[in-house]
């Protein structure tokens, strides 16, 4: 009953501090946010679970399975319960959640209980997005992660918010839509009654799919397959369909952006992982070419795109692109140390993002200003705030002892040894992203912090405040923390990734040639 | 297992202490770290002297498993772990005792000049000395490549250590870049190495083998267990070892990867005399070195290796001939004398390499704290043109400096002429049967005039004639604390080529090649016997039989060129009033004051092709890809006055919105459910 008590948590705590006067919602926000910490922490430590949720032999920890409703044919149970992928995603929830209600505390200044209401209804749908293992429930949550994120950048954001939240709302929507109908085909191929991802996963993997409308049993996994795979990779977001990320980011307050960049984006890659690459790990295999593909697709273009920005959101923003692109390479290599890597790489991710997301709203909180152009020389008036910069852009460099390294490294042995076609060399082009990203992190660093003291904007200096500088120092300890001792996490990912790479065994090795055939004649069928 | 070697972690772990002090409490202490830092690596230092004599009687090496990182079955855990051996236990000693002086220098450089920001100074060299000891004790590849990322971070640090100024901090970005860009290839080497063997150790242990010897197998017979991804082994293991040589190339500062090392200097002094002199830029040959076992095996890798150096060796030092600054007549000194170790390995001369990276370490320090020591004479400024006449006011640094001058320029019997002309000796034995290590061997020998040349032109410019500004007239004089430092090393550059005088044994008859015994002893795949085995066996290299006639005549031609050198700077420079004769090279010296326009061509890389390739990037991505997005919405969803109207802020208007988009989902799972 702990995700229950968890969830329970975040979203009384909301109600309380919506109907409360604005003056006691920061801090009674962070109390429950840490509660939420608290019991997440808890479970963490009581962590029981063993194998992989979806898969046979997988033990769920504080597992609830109790039928809610029928719905036309279809059962619908409430079924939330943690594997090793889940969990650290949830603590990583409960921690990030705390530390951006923290980091809103100088930038808010109006509609506080409102803002800090959302704050933790989003934290609530968040917990239920990564505990949900019924596809109706896990859906519930998944739209309503919507809402509050839609309310916070419309509201509290930047000039442009109204275009940037419709258009993360309407991109985000029709994307689920995709996926939704995706997801149905699989559902109806298999033909089960329940909507529970274990059950659908038991029968896609020992019985066969049957026929749909006009596509034949491997057309429908393949149109299942690409349907959900585009509905995620707008969440996630892969190029092309990343545009709506950095407008996002822009227009979003910091604390929201801190959200979005370290658990909203890993929605998309967690559902990868449970839908795509568990339900249907034989279509992954098939088409593994064009998904690394657009694989280094993202990591390059999202890495030059960051070399091009002068705003240091965006900066971050597009670098978050090319991050996901190595999850998605480590997804695509499916093997122990690529989906491991990539797991490990959601997390590390997470905190990294984080972390420089938050450096940059205490600059901008301090000079009213985000553009590299308009400041230089920072270190000198806020050397602390600097050094957690320095210390942020280089564990996104893949700095040794930091997280992000160790999530590098083992997502690099995945996809070098990978048995798709040419692995070690696409690998090999995707790890260039290593150098461009020093480019321009170090370039960013260099004009911002270094050299004489500049501000274009007329603001007095002041020096950040205690609960500005908390969630930093909090991030770079987790940060070399997961860096130094990655088994801390990683001994419960690779627990739940294991039984995964089993799935390869029973694979055919169909490949090249038939990929583009295939698709053409399910698109086809679809029209048809 | 003897009990010193159970103290080795101590030795990387006492900086990391100081480290930690110098970060949290160096503010509130009386030398703001500086006393931990020397605290710190003096205990190293004497511990890494007992490792070494422990080593000594020992002879088997210490390995030591200290901590799993990642621990899998299949296909390989990640570990840290330790390994001493005569390679380690000699590189411990050397990065002990320079780190030890320079702190020890340190305070009489920026403690007594006032510097602020003295505790970042210190936790950043106490960090340095912590992952530069860390890397050469590694145990396996893996967390080499770690380390060898850490020391590039304390570098970065270090040489943007003053970020107030415009100069630093672009050097540091620009040495970062450059060596991520060898480090790239580095890591691709490492994954390589990984996922080819299941294993990233140096040495066997417990049953398992090191991954050389794995190749070595592979090579000679059984090819189990190593997957080469469809090539010939030999062929996928020259990939693998120019893969990890771009790491090297980097750090080291090979052409064409040296173009960061002059503009690290802008760094403290103390700084450049440890890292970027003596033991950071030494890790790219050191790794060669570790693991030559693997390098053994490749003849188009030695190849490579032994021609980059030989041309590094000629290139950087033809550019040191017209420097202004004293720091970076010494900077480019550095690149080519690393081009010399890259030569000697390159050419199958494990020790001779070794040696000189040992000689090299004391007397360029050497060289650069006597600088700093010049420096802080001329209230900082670097241009020996302004110095002039400074040996009457400052005789500890001159008669330091020049024994380090003589020993970098290879005269006997300083410790630069060993082992220089060891590497030089090596070189030509292969050469005689390799045109390639012939034409090597010819850029290294002709480098040996130019580098007596720039040496000296530096000792006449800077020490002799007259002094040429007031301030050379009555320097500023400085304390024991940069003194004893200079006096130390000085008294080793004379006396550390005395460990291995090849030549004189060959004379005399007498055992006088101590370091060469030093590396016979140790793990049974890790001796000087195996690698010459592996060349002559494995890789099929030869030299020619080593004669007394071939080697006492090799040795006479670089001194005599050498001393060449030496001449012509003091008929050129050592005058009471010295010209600006470089003047005369016309064009030649605008070329060499240019850097052969290295730089212009890597910055425009950088900054001309990348940021404009980003910058097309991004206008393609926010007229086309965003363009689509807008334009697809626009007509679809929200034309024209529709998108003003759902803009309007009424919050019913998002209420709407949101229904009717889970409206839609909802009959669209009715109508594909069934249920109507």
């Amino acid at each position: 009953m702990l995700i229950e008590l968890l969830i329970a948590v975040c979203l009384l705590g909301a109600v309380g501090v919506f109907l409360l006067p604005d003056r006691y919602a920061p801090r009674l926000s962070f109390g429950i946010s840490v509660v939420a910490i608290a019991v997440s922490l808890y479970m963490f430590s009581a962590f029981d679970g063993a194998g992989n949720a979806l898969l046979e032999g997988g033990k769920l920890a504080f597992e609830t399975n109790a039928h809610w409703l029928s719905l036309g044919p279809y059962d619908l149970s409430w079924h939330v319960g943690l594997d090793g992928i889940s969990m650290p995603l949830i603590v990583l929830s409960t921690i990030l959640t705390s530390l951006a209600i923290l980091s809103a505390w100088t930038p808010i200044n109006e509609r506080k209980s409102q803002f800090y209401g959302l704050m933790l209804l989003l934290e609530g749908s968040l917990i239920g997005v990564f505990g949900a293992l019924d596809f109706f429930v896990w859906f519930i949550f998944w739209e309503a992660v919507l809402v509050p994120m839609y309310f916070l950048i419309g509201v509290w954001g930047g000039p442009r918010r109204k275009y940037a939240a419709i258009k993360f709302f309407v991109y985000t929507n029709v994307a689920s839509l995709v996926m939704f109908v995706g997801f149905f085909l699989l559902v109806m191929g298999a033909g089960v009654t329940s909507l529970g991802l274990p059950e659908l996963a038991q029968q896609l993997a020992t019985g066969s799919v049957s026929s749909v409308g006009g596509l034949s049993p491997q057309q429908v996994k393949v149109a299942a397959f690409f349907a959900m795979f585009a509905g995620f990779a707008v969440k996630v977001p892969v190029v092309p369909v990343h545009t709506w990320l950095p407008d996002a980011h822009v227009e979003a307050p910091t604390p929201v952006s801190v959200i979005l960049a370290g658990v909203l984006l890993k929605m998309g890659t967690y559902a990868l992982l449970r839908f795509n690459f568990t339900l249907l790990p034989e279509v992954a295999a098939d088409f593994a070419l064009v998904l690394v593909a657009i694989a280094v697709v993202s990591v390059i273009y999202g890495a030059l795109l960051a070399l091009a920005q002068q705003d240091l959101k965006r900066i971050v923003a597009y670098s978050s692109v090319s991050s996901m692109g190595y999850v998605i390479l480590g997804l695509v290599a499916f093997n122990l140390y690529g989906l491991g890597g990539a797991t490990f790489q959601m997390i590390s991710h997470g905190l990294i993002s984080g972390l420089l997301f938050l450096c940059v709203g205490v600059i901008y909180n301090t000079t009213h200003t985000r553009m590299v152009g308009d400041m230089s020389g920072l270190a000198d008036r806020m050397p602390i705030t600097a050094g957690a910069m320095v210390a942020g852009s280089f564990a996104y460099m893949g700095l040794p002892l930091m997280s992000g390294f160790v999530a590098e490294f083992m997502v690099f042995s995945g996809g070098f040894s990978a048995t798709f076609p040419h692995a070690q060399l696409l690998t090999a082009i995707a790890m260039f992203g290593i150098v461009i990203v020093a480019g321009y992190y170090l370039f960013a660093m260099q004009r911002t912090l270094f050299g004489s003291f500049r501000v274009a904007t007329d603001y007095e200096i002041t020096r950040a405040q205690p609960h500005d500088i908390a969630p930093l120092v909090v991030l770079i300890v987790l940060i070399i923390a997961l860096g130094s001792a990655p088994e801390l996490i990683f001994g419960m990912i690779q627990d739940a990734v294991t039984p995964m790479t089993e799935l390869t065994h029973t694979q055919h090795a169909a490949m090249g040639s038939m990929e583009l055939r295939d698709v053409v004649s399910t698109i086809g069928g679809v029209v048809r | 297992m003897a009990g010193p070697l159970e103290f080795a972690p101590a030795i990387a772990a006492l900086p990391f202490v100081s480290f930690v002090i110098a970060l949290f409490f160096g503010r509130y202490m009386p030398k703001k770290g500086a006393l931990a830092g020397i605290t710190a690596t003096g205990g190293s230092l004497l511990l890494a002297v007992w490792t070494y004599f422990a080593v000594m009687g020992n002879g088997e090496p210490h390995t030591e498993h200290l901590h799993t990182l990642v621990s899998v079955a299949e296909p390989f855990s990640l570990e840290l772990g330790i390994l001493i051996d005569q390679l380690s236990a000699l590189m411990l000693l050397i990065v002990t005792l320079i780190s030890f002086l320079v702190f020890v220098f340190s305070l009489g450089y920026m403690n007594d000049e006032g510097e602020t920001g003295l505790p970042r100074y210190y936790a950043g060299l106490s960090l340095f000395s912590f992952s530069m000891l860390s890397f050469v004790m590694a145990s396996n590849l893996f967390m080499a490549f770690m380390f060898f990322e850490l020391v590039g971070l304390c570098s970065y640090l270090l040489i943007g250590f003053w970020f107030r100024e415009d100069a630093p901090p672009s050097a540091a970005k620009k040495a970062f870049i450059v060596t991520r860009f060898g480090d790239y290839f580095f890591l691709i080497g490492v994954v390589g190495i990984l996922a080819t063997f299941g294993t990233s150790a140096f040495i066997g242990t417990g049953g398992t083998e090191s991954f050389p010897a794995l190749a070595e197998h592979a090579l000679t017979g059984s090819a189990d267990h190593v997957h080469t991804f469809g090539f010939d082994p030999q062929t996928w293991f020259t990939i693998l070892a120019l893969l990890v040589l771009g790491g090297v190339m980097g750090k080291s500062a090979q052409f064409p990867l040296h173009t960061w090392l002059p503009d690290a200097m802008e760094g403290p002094t103390p700084v450049s005399a440890l890292i970027h002199a003596a033991t950071m830029v030494a890790a790219g040959v050191y790794l060669v070195a570790r693991m030559y076992g693997f390098y053994a095996l490749s003849p188009t890798a030695l190849a490579i290796i032994a021609f980059v150096g030989g041309f590094t060796a000629l290139f950087a030092a033809t550019m040191g001939v017209v420097k202004r600054e004293i720091k970076q007549v010494l900077a480019y000194s550095t690149i080519s004398q690393y081009g010399y170790m890259m030569l000697a390995l390159g050419a199958g001369g494990y020790v001779a390499g070794v040696f000189h990276l040992t000689t090299h370490a004391v007397f360029k320090a050497l060289l650069f704290l006597g600088a700093g020591a010049v420096i802080v004479a001329m209230h900082h400024d670097e241009d020996m043109w302004k110095m002039g006449g400074l040996k009457n006011e400052l005789p500890v640094t001159y008669y330091t400096f020049l024994a380090g001058s003589l020993a970098l320029a290879g005269i006997i019997p300083f410790s630069g002429f060993w082992s220089k002309d060891e590497v030089l000796y090596e070189a030509l034995r292969l050469g005689l049967n390799d045109p390639v290590f012939m034409a090597a061997y010819a850029m290294g020998l002709i480098a040996v005039f130019f580098t007596g040349f720039y040496t000296f032109r530096m000792v006449f410019l800077t020490f002799h004639g007259e002094p040429r500004t007031n301030i050379a007239e009555s320097p500023h004089q400085y304390g024991w604390n940069m003194k004893a430092p200079l006096v130390v090393l000085g008294a080793l550059a004379v006396v550390v080529g005395l460990i291995n005088m090849a030549p004189l044994a060959k004379l005399t008859g007498m055992d006088l090649t101590y370091l060469h015994h030093w590396f016979e002893h140790g793990g049974e795949l890790l001796t000087v016997e195996h690698y010459h085995h592996l060349l002559t066996e494995v890789s099929g290299v030869h030299h020619v039989e080593s004669s007394t006639g071939l080697m006492l005549g090799s040795g006479a031609l670089s001194l005599g060129l050498a001393l060449a050198g030496v001449a012509v700077a003091h008929v050129l420079y050592n005058v009471p009033s010295p010209e600006e004769h470089t003047d005369k090279l016309g064009s030649i010296k605008t070329v060499l004051f240019n850097n052969y326009y290295q730089d212009e061509y890597q910055v425009w890389l950088a900054e001309g092709l990348t940021a404009n390739v980003a910058r097309a990037a991004n206008t393609f991505d926010q007229g086309v890809i965003d363009g689509a997005v807008n334009g697809v919405s626009s007509v679809s969803l929200f034309a024209g006055e529709r998108v003003r109207k759902v803009q309007t802020g009424v919050v019913t208007n998002y209420a709407a919105l949101l229904t009717a988009g889970l409206v839609v989902l909802l009959v669209a799972m009715g109508l594909l459910g069934g249920w109507f």
